[in-house]
């Protein structure tokens, strides 16, 4: 294996300095590969790969992004699968395995970009309940690429970066040594917010509070990384996770009489839900879910995930499936200000906030720079892969001395579109 | 009882200019709701439901610092929530005429604001396809409670004024002349926008354009709304409107072909615009979820397309364009700024459990509550009522233009945008 020392010396410096020109001059569409589990209707390779092929809209215009998909790897193709199509249609070639579909066929890294979408298809959980998406592998088969033929292009991995932390650690270790651009993680931290908010950058802030719905460990994930984007806008930047505790049924309840999450973060959270459940959803009546008593009745299965920070900032996902159906948040500032949003999923089959992420994706192609930290998704995957350990002891707190994971936020908001 | 302003400031001397805010000081306000029906997701059941049980805003459960008193629904459906709401919030009494309900049963006028949501329900459809909700009705004997009591209260009337133009002027009419707040219109203005801007103030504009997915009356009025609140912000105020001129049928597809106003369409660039903004366009390519659609898909699931070309008194050229079929599940406008820059935004409607945009609405109709003042100009309600009516008289006519002299209204909106951003 190659130390970053020797790759240097093997490749030059100038291309590992940045990415190397798509050839064909500076018109030239960028190459990119996809490497994906699957490519049916309604997976997030369809969704995002098709946005790719034709196209998708962004800032009032129907916009088709300089870049021209030449391979796919797609590793189960069970019914329905639509690569075939696609690659007849857009003239691409499906190849059997990652590393010929990055060398197009021949023998030398042959894209400018690499998307990794490790959703959706059947793979295993393990004792966690987590799903064993093979994101690590696919992007360690392309590492080897780059190892063996001594360039390095951009990655966008889709999601969290691995169901495990360590495995998360490495790659965005590998993505430092071989000095490429490596961007990641889910569509909630770039798609609308109602209202269009940010904590301002540099604020102090005193507590924060996300509210999600649906499973584990997928929509949990989303959430997490939605709170962590707001949060690692805070004065000092992102310090890393002290510890982490996972509860679950009645104690979720109890924590909240016992201080542990905030009342009235959860009523600022749901003062942005669009989607209250009970009698809401019985007769459309405003309710204020937060302090009506309804919530232990509508939530059979609650879970918070106490997540607490280096510099002290108390951070908690309330997963509340049955109370309502989208994304909120609420932060209490220093200054006393409450700032409240929800994360906004537009409707299938648009699904526009996927438009939002490839976006960003694009310009990471484009420009050869990630336009907002690894870091993020990396301590995202971190907290879930720790929450479900606390689950699996026994819902004990655990420190996290492993998750000394800092950086500093871009000032730039990257939401909406 | 036919009143002049003279005369009647004479009949009703001093208590008129106590005026709404007389309750101010020392208690909460008191509001009566009428209404044609009161079911759920009727517009009645989402308004009044946010003065009972209060509504998220602004990172609260916000209850507003006022009650409903007072309900006279119209029709009785078995679907009815009014008597359940009343049971659970006692305070508010159900009567069985408009003037009870402002009277608490009494001889006076006894309540410090009115809810007038005629909306929904069953009632007849005429000839040009508008059903013929009672809002000109109601108002007429709000109105009559008004002059019989010697006082006004601020009112709000949800969406149009009324189907029928003249009607809809001599409720504007009435509302200056006895001087009180008048409110009015589609919650699309209010609602949340993508991307969270206006057309900035004062732009010189050429052209816009206005999508939904048709619906003549009920839907026309909140595309005009929504198109309204964009381009009244533009520079000289608003003019009103000199022409109008409905398309349908292969018209309609020439039309959108022909690609410009010029050619006898609209700015081809603007629909696209407008589309573009959209999170429910529905995919025309099969195992796609998202694609732009051609003109022949256009033509394909959206046959029977309708639009109204609008000229204004300043120059100003706007349609709105009715893709009827699914192509598109939401509101969106596009504008063409001199210079060639396009606006374009998207005008969000929560559609889940809660239908939020109410909720916006609801703010502005507490501020008309409390200050007495609309927080917008009722003649935007006016114009686009009479665009409406107007359209639907061209469709009507076998898609001829129209003059339409009687919609030469000025006005000048707030500078300060009014749609929901916190």
């Amino acid at each position: 294996m190659l130390t970053r020392r020797t790759f240097v010396k093997a490749v030059g410096a100038t291309t590992l300095a940045g990415i190397s020109p798509a050839k064909g001059g500076e018109n030239a569409l960028k190459k990119i590969a996809i490497v994906t589990t699957i490519w049916k209707f309604g997976t997030h390779a369809q969704h995002m790969g098709d946005r790719f092929l034709v196209g998708y809209p962004r800032h009032g215009k129907w916009h088709q992004p300089p870049l021209q998909v030449v391979s796919l790897y797609v590793q189960q193709r069970p019914e329905g699968d639509l690569s075939h199509q696609r690659a007849d249609e857009h003239g691409f070639t499906i190849y059997p395995t990652i590393a010929e579909a990055l060398r197009c066929g021949g023998d030398h890294l042959a894209v400018d970009g690499i998307v990794i979408i490790g959703e959706h298809g059947d793979y295993p959980r393990n004792e966690k309940g987590q799903v064993l998406y093979p994101r690590y592998e696919f992007f360690q088969q392309a590492i080897e690429v780059f190892e063996q033929d001594g360039r390095a292009v951009p990655i966008f991995n889709d999601k969290h970066l691995s169901y495990s932390w360590k495995k998360a650690k490495q790659m965005v270790a590998d993505s430092k040594r071989l000095r490429f651009p490596f961007l990641a993680g889910s569509a909630l931290p770039v798609t609308w917010r109602l209202p269009p908010v940010e904590i301002p950058y540099g604020a102090k802030i005193n507590d924060a509070l996300m509210v999600g719905v649906g499973s584990s460990d997928a929509m949990d994930y989303h959430a997490l990384e939605a709170m962590q984007c707001m949060v690692e806008r805070r004065k000092g930047g992102e310090t890393g996770i002290k510890s982490v505790q996972l509860l679950e049924g009645d104690a979720v309840w109890r924590a909240s009489d016992e201080g542990f999450w905030s009342r009235r973060l959860l009523e600022a959270a749901l003062s942005r839900s669009d989607s209250l459940q009970g009698d809401s959803d019985l007769d459309s009546r405003p309710q204020d879910l937060a302090h009506n008593g309804q919530l232990p009745n509508l939530v059979p299965n609650p879970a918070a995930y106490l997540i607490e920070r280096n510099d002290g900032l108390r951070t908690t996902l309330l997963m509340l499936n049955g109370a309502v159906r989208d994304f909120t948040f609420a932060a209490q500032l220093a200054n006393g200000g409450i700032i409240s949003t929800q994360f906004f999923l537009p409707p299938n089959p648009n699904v526009t906030y996927s438009a939002c992420l490839v976006a960003q994706i694009e310009e990471m192609m484009v420009t050869g720079r990630a336009p907002y930290p690894v870091e993020r998704t990396q301590i995202a995957s971190a907290i879930l892969d720790r929450c479900l350990d606390s689950k699996l002891m026994g819902l004990r707190r655990i420190e996290t001395p492993e998750l000394n994971i800092t950086y500093q936020a871009p000032r730039e908001s990257r939401f909406g579109g | 009882m036919h009143c002049t302003r003279r005369g009647f400031l004479a009949g009703t001397a001093a208590t008129w200019s106590l005026g709404p805010a007389a309750w101010a000081a020392d208690r909460r306000p008191k509001i009566a709701a009428l209404t044609t029906v009161f079911e759920k997701h009727s517009h009645s059941q989402h308004i009044v439901d946010r003065f009972l049980d209060g509504y998220g805003w602004e990172s609260r459960h916000h209850r507003p610092a006022m009650d409903v008193v007072a309900l006279c629904v119209e029709q009785v459906t078995g679907n009815d929530l009014s008597r359940e709401r009343a049971r659970r919030h006692p305070q508010m009494k159900i009567y069985p005429s408009i003037a009870e309900a402002l009277t608490l049963g009494g001889s006076k006028l006894a309540v410090d604001g009115v809810l007038l949501i005629g909306e929904h329900g069953s009632y007849p459809t005429n000839e040009k396809g508008q059903v013929l909700y009672p809002r000109y009705e109601y108002f007429q004997q709000i109105v009559d409670v008004y002059r019989h009591s010697g006082r006004t209260a601020p009112l709000f009337n949800d969406k149009h004024l009324s189907w029928n133009w003249d009607y809809a002027r001599k409720m504007f009419d009435t509302a200056k002349e006895m001087d009180f707040g008048f409110m009015a219109g589609s919650s699309l203005p209010v609602t949340w926008r993508q991307p969270s801007h206006d057309l900035p103030w004062a732009a010189e504009l050429e052209e816009a354009v206005g999508i939904w997915a048709g619906g003549i009356d009920g839907r026309d009025i909140h595309v005009m709304e929504a198109l309204q609140c964009i381009v009244e912000r533009r520079r000289g105020g608003e003019t009103g409107v000199r022409s109008v001129e409905a398309l349908r049928g292969e018209r309609f597809w020439q039309a959108l072909e022909a690609g410009s106003w010029e050619a006898g369409g609209w700015d081809r660039q603007l629909l696209d615009a407008a589309l573009c903004r959209s999170n429910r366009l529905n995919p025309t390519k099969a195992t796609y979820s998202n694609v732009f659609p051609t003109t022949d898909d256009l033509r394909r699931i959206a046959p029977g397309s309708y639009a109204y070309r609008f000229e204004y008194a300043d120059g100003l050229k706007a349609t709105i364009v009715q893709l009827v079929g699914n192509v598109v599940g939401d509101c969106n406008v596009a504008a063409r700024i001199k210079g060639g820059e396009i606006f374009s935004v998207l005008f969000y409607l929560p559609y889940y459990t809660m239908r939020n945009f109410f909720s916006p609405q609801v703010n502005h109709i507490e501020s008309l509550f409390l200050t007495g003042k609309s927080p917008y100009p009722i003649e935007r309600t006016l114009l686009t009522t009479g665009m409406t009516a107007s359209g639907i008289e061209s469709l009507y006519q076998d898609q001829k233009r129209l003059e339409t002299p009687h919609l030469a209204i000025r006005y000048e909106p707030p500078r300060e945008s009014t749609f929901w951003r916190t």
